[in-house]
């Protein structure tokens, strides 16, 4: 016999079903694939400017992956150009200490962390008729073996500092990186070992950027 | 929030203005995104038609195929520099290795090292990517001609394969117009190409026509080539006709041509 006021909420199973069950773990599996952050950068051999998605996992959130999508402007070719990239960062560390923020309004404290090392792998494809990700039938084979025009491998190394942003101020964002990297691709790699002459210094660049970490 | 906003607006534009006025930062290899010089092969012809128009005794230098052989490459500029009665150099094509903007750059400063006049020529390497647009910015047009000595220098574009054989390569309205053009101001010619016939980037079904055309090129003395990165001399016709081969900057030797009234001489230095 079920006893109940006229306006209490009706719960008629305590237990789970084996389908809330499964709606469970299918959710959570699902919900995975929520962006838990925003990055927009510049250059890096990705384009004048790119943003994208991202996902942090791990125990100490110490991988990240970021899909990018980027724009090189025409300058002096025919056209501009998109790109997609698809990258892979790793943090091994992350240095955590405290700062007072003044302010006119109030005072607030602001955690702030600071990872020293920020390690980088991506690939970027370039979109366009001029371009193949692996060489055309019309050239013998192992013509341009080494290279697709399409495809770029780049690494890079950097360094973050992330501002945590405090429960009571949060409205988007639980914290927010400025970083930067020192990016190289393949082709300017490959330069080292191929030719002769061509130094260290000239095949890096520079990339700035800020991270906005929602989940 | 709205601080976020204008944070976030600040950074991008501040990332943007940097990435727009930097060497620092790289936009992407095949961006077709460089500072200094372009249509370089014009204003070198200006130069080189100025002062060598009718000049008796020409001698010319030929290097080919750079590639990413910069020490090598810095080294012959440097050894073509010791010999001033050189009047002008030409480039027979390779300047890059992946046609990258940055790879154009880098070869453009070391042939900027040449105290002489030069052109150069497109290889079928500088087609790469966007290499093509890159070249025709640096150096213009990719069959040009100029006059020096009372000779035609016809620099042709012969890189077939680049264009999956669609286009005009070799262009026989280019040659067939050179044959005519500026007929009062010379008497002979030279023909200069990246890729020799019956190499696998040359339009191999038009071997024997494109021999036919160069008949009618007004004193054709012979003909000259980069691409096979090595220094032969080959009869490809069995009729004298000649073909010289300029070998890559790796093998360390490039040619000079000494053109005289009479005909030429060619020798091969190495460095």
């Amino acid at each position: 016999m079920r006893v109940m006021a006229s306006d209490s909420i009706y719960v008629s199973q305590i237990q789970e079903s084996r389908y809330d069950r499964r709606i469970h773990s299918y959710r959570k599996h699902w919900a995975a694939l929520i962006p838990t952050q925003f990055v927009i950068q510049n250059a890096g051999n990705m384009g004048i400017l790119s943003a994208g998605i991202g996902w942090n996992y791990g125990h100490r959130k110490q991988w990240e992956t970021d899909l990018l999508f980027g724009y090189i402007p025409e300058h002096q070719s025919s056209r501009g150009k998109l790109t997609t990239t698809l990258k892979e960062n790793y943090i091994p560390w992350s240095v955590n200490s405290t700062f007072f923020l003044s302010s006119i309004r109030n005072k607030t404290i602001e955690q702030l962390s600071i990872e020293p090392l920020t390690a980088s792998i991506y690939v970027n494809a370039v979109y366009g008729h001029e371009f193949w990700k692996s060489q055309p039938g019309r050239y013998p084979d192992k013509y341009y073996e080494f290279m697709s025009t399409k495809f770029r491998l780049n690494i890079a190394l950097g360094q973050r500092i992330t501002f945590q942003i405090p429960e009571s101020k949060r409205k988007r964002n639980k914290n927010i990186s400025i970083f930067y990297e020192v990016s190289s691709c393949d082709l300017y790699i490959r330069s080292l070992f191929q030719g002769n002459g061509i130094s260290w210094d000239d095949i890096f660049g520079l990339s700035l950027g800020v991270k906005m970490q929602v989940l | 929030m709205r601080n976020y906003i204008r944070l976030f607006l600040f950074a991008t534009c501040v990332c943007l203005y940097l990435t727009s006025c930097s060497d620092w930062f790289d936009t992407h290899p095949y961006d077709v995104n460089f500072k200094g010089d372009t249509d370089i092969n014009e204003r070198q012809i200006a130069v080189i038609e100025s002062c060598f128009s009718e000049k008796d005794t020409l001698r010319v230098a030929f290097i080919s195929d750079t590639h990413l052989w910069h020490s090598d490459a810095r080294d012959g500029v440097a050894d073509v520099n010791r010999r001033p009665d050189i009047d002008f150099v030409i480039h027979c094509g390779d300047l890059t290795d992946t046609g990258t903007a940055r790879e154009f750059e880098w070869s453009r400063e070391i042939l900027q090292g040449l105290h002489h006049p030069f052109v150069a020529l497109i290889g079928n390497h500088d087609f790469l990517g966007t290499g093509n647009q890159a070249y025709n910015v640096m150096y213009g047009d990719m069959d040009f001609s100029f006059i020096a000595g009372r000779v035609k220098f016809i620099c042709l574009n012969t890189n077939a394969t680049e264009y999956d054989y669609l286009a005009a390569v070799p262009n026989f309205d280019f040659l067939e117009e050179e044959m005519t053009k500026d007929s009062a101001r010379f008497d002979r010619s030279i023909l200069v190409m990246h890729a020799p016939p019956y190499s696998d980037q040359f339009n191999n079904n038009v071997c024997k026509a494109f021999r036919r055309y160069l008949d009618f090129l007004p004193g054709l003395m012979c003909c000259v080539y980069g691409h096979c990165h090595n220094n032969e001399t080959n009869d490809y016709y069995d009729d004298g006709l000649m073909f010289y081969g300029i070998d890559c900057a790796e093998h360390r030797n490039y040619r000079i041509f000494t053109i005289t009234p009479d005909g030429y001489e060619e020798e091969l230095v190495y460095y």
